[in-house]
């Protein structure tokens, strides 16, 4: 098998240019993924089983559904309402953050209820409301425990971001599939999106253990 | 200062506080005993709803918790309790446990926040842990430093929860220290504990629960000398 660099050479601009918007798009899901997760986690985390309800719904059904369906349907039905036509990459962050808060909602919950219920108790105790013990005692522990799996979460998001080339939106793997169909090749452009995935994907590992490595001198205190 | 009028509390089908009524005075100190299980903790918790109140009344200087209306984190900060597992917030030092709810509940600036709880760290003889972390510390002095982040919000009671159950023997004397202390300074107690000792000394009045009643209750003197009932006699003679 011969291996034609050419290509690989030719398409780089573009494969640079996917990957910052792959860096982009995934970013902006898991930021804007975190906030709504966060509500989505104090919500499943009511006492009232009404309010409940409708954020179990949500975390099932974008648990529960792939995430290539939920990019269709968010693409083709749902942002042309308000928008024509309607982007691709706007679509794509949509997405992303809609499926993400709900990974990030079970974090969170998983995170806050790891924390020791006198945590809690011992704040009330002292006078603080529900929201001002959550803010002071109990959020500032979750962090802590929640920041290793937030960062899987990043990185599965990374990876599936890739589905956006379905929607034409112009990140790392619809060059692949660009650079694919011009040359009627499959190594060449393949491999090299495969191996800047992988680039990515093992600076942000590296970048997570440091992190670890960091909280758990300062737990030392 | 507490008025306890037919308090009931369940767990479900479990009826855990059947029919609960005392008061205490204010500046009293009211040891609660009895065997485990028998509701004491659950007791008073009810006194600042960490448990929620299933029937009856508590009012707590003048203010009723079961009144709608009352504003329960008020109450709360005129009431200050003590864990049996301490409690104490591990991502803040020392000074910080003690000044949180001050300066976030009573609004009182940081400087003035800060002096107040070193004054409160030398009363319980630990004013050289101050930038500690909790994790730093023995059982001993976390329960002190504990009872010093309780006194910040200048409670008008505190509440005890068996404070020397999770510790070490060695390191029993020096909570009951501060706590008697706490007493001769004239504030308001209810102590869960089996010391019996604590009990006896420092005790106006003591509380013998069984099985989510109040049996019985007198002078400590009296209570441990001359008890009236069997199930009372029937603990004492395990525990003394
Ligand atoms: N949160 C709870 N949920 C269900 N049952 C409970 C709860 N807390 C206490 N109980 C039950 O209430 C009873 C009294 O418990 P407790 O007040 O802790 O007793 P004590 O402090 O005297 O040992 C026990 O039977 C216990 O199992
Ligand atoms: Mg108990």
């Amino acid at each position: 098998m011969d291996f034609r660099f050419d290509i690989v050479t030719d398409y780089m601009p573009f494969f640079l240019k996917g990957m910052g918007i792959t860096i982009g798009v995934s970013l902006a899901g898991v930021l804007i993924g975190l906030i709504l997760g966060l509500l989505i986690a104090l919500g499943k985390m009511s006492s009232n089983k009404w309010i409940q309800l409708p954020f179990n719904i949500y975390i099932n059904i974008f648990r529960g559904t792939p995430l290539l369906v939920q990019l269709l349907i968010i693409h083709f039905g749902i942002v042309p309402l308000f928008m024509s036509p309607s982007n691709p990459l706007v679509s794509l962050v949509i997405g992303l953050s809609l499926n993400s808060a709900a990974y990030i909602a079970e974090i969170f919950r998983a995170g806050i209820q790891s924390i020791d219920k006198g945590q809690m108790e011992a704040a009330r105790s002292l006078g603080m409301t529900r929201v001002q013990a959550m803010k002071l005692v109990i959020l500032p522990q979750a962090v802590k425990r929640v920041i290793p799996p937030l960062g899987n979460e990043f990185i599965v998001l990374l990876k599936e971001s890739s589905l956006g080339s379905v929607l034409a939106a112009p990140e790392l793997m619809y060059w692949g599939r660009a650079a694919a169909g011009e040359y009627i090749r499959v190594w060449e452009p393949y491999i090299t999106v495969a191996l800047i995935y992988l680039v990515l994907t093992l600076s942000l590992t590296y970048l997570m253990n440091y992190v670890e490595r960091r909280m758990s001198t300062d737990d030392q205190r | 200062m507490i008025s306890v009028k037919n308090l009931k509390k369940s767990f479900g089908e479990n009826e855990v506080l059947k029919d609960i009524s005392m008061d205490v005075d204010p500046q009293e100190v009211v040891v609660v005993i009895g065997p485990s299980g028998s509701g004491k903790s659950t007791f008073i918790r009810c006194l600042n709803m960490l448990e929620t109140i299933n029937g009856g009344h508590v009012v707590i200087d003048g203010k009723d918790l079961t009144d709608k209306k009352t504003n329960i984190n008020d109450v709360r900060t005129n009431v200050g309790m003590v864990f049996q597992h301490f409690n104490l917030f591990p991502h803040k030092t020392i000074l910080d446990n003690i000044t949180l709810a001050p300066i976030n509940v009573r609004g009182i600036n940081k400087k003035e926040a800060e002096q107040k709880a070193l004054a409160l760290l030398a009363k319980v003889g630990l004013s050289e842990k101050a930038s500690a972390y909790p994790d730093s510390l023995s059982g001993g002095q976390k329960q002190r430093v504990a009872i010093a982040r309780a006194l910040a919000m200048e409670p008008k009671v505190m509440l005890f929860d068996e404070p020397t159950s999770a510790l070490d023997p060695e390191m029993v004397g020096e909570v009951l220290e501060v706590m008697k202390q706490l007493a001769k300074d004239g504030m308001t107690m209810i102590v869960v504990t089996h010391e019996m000792g604590f009990a006896r000394e420092v005790g106006d009045r003591v509380i013998f629960m069984d099985n989510g009643f109040i049996v019985e209750q007198n002078e400590p003197k009296a209570l441990f000398d001359d008890p009236q009932h069997e199930r009372t006699k029937a603990f004492l003679s395990k525990v003394l």
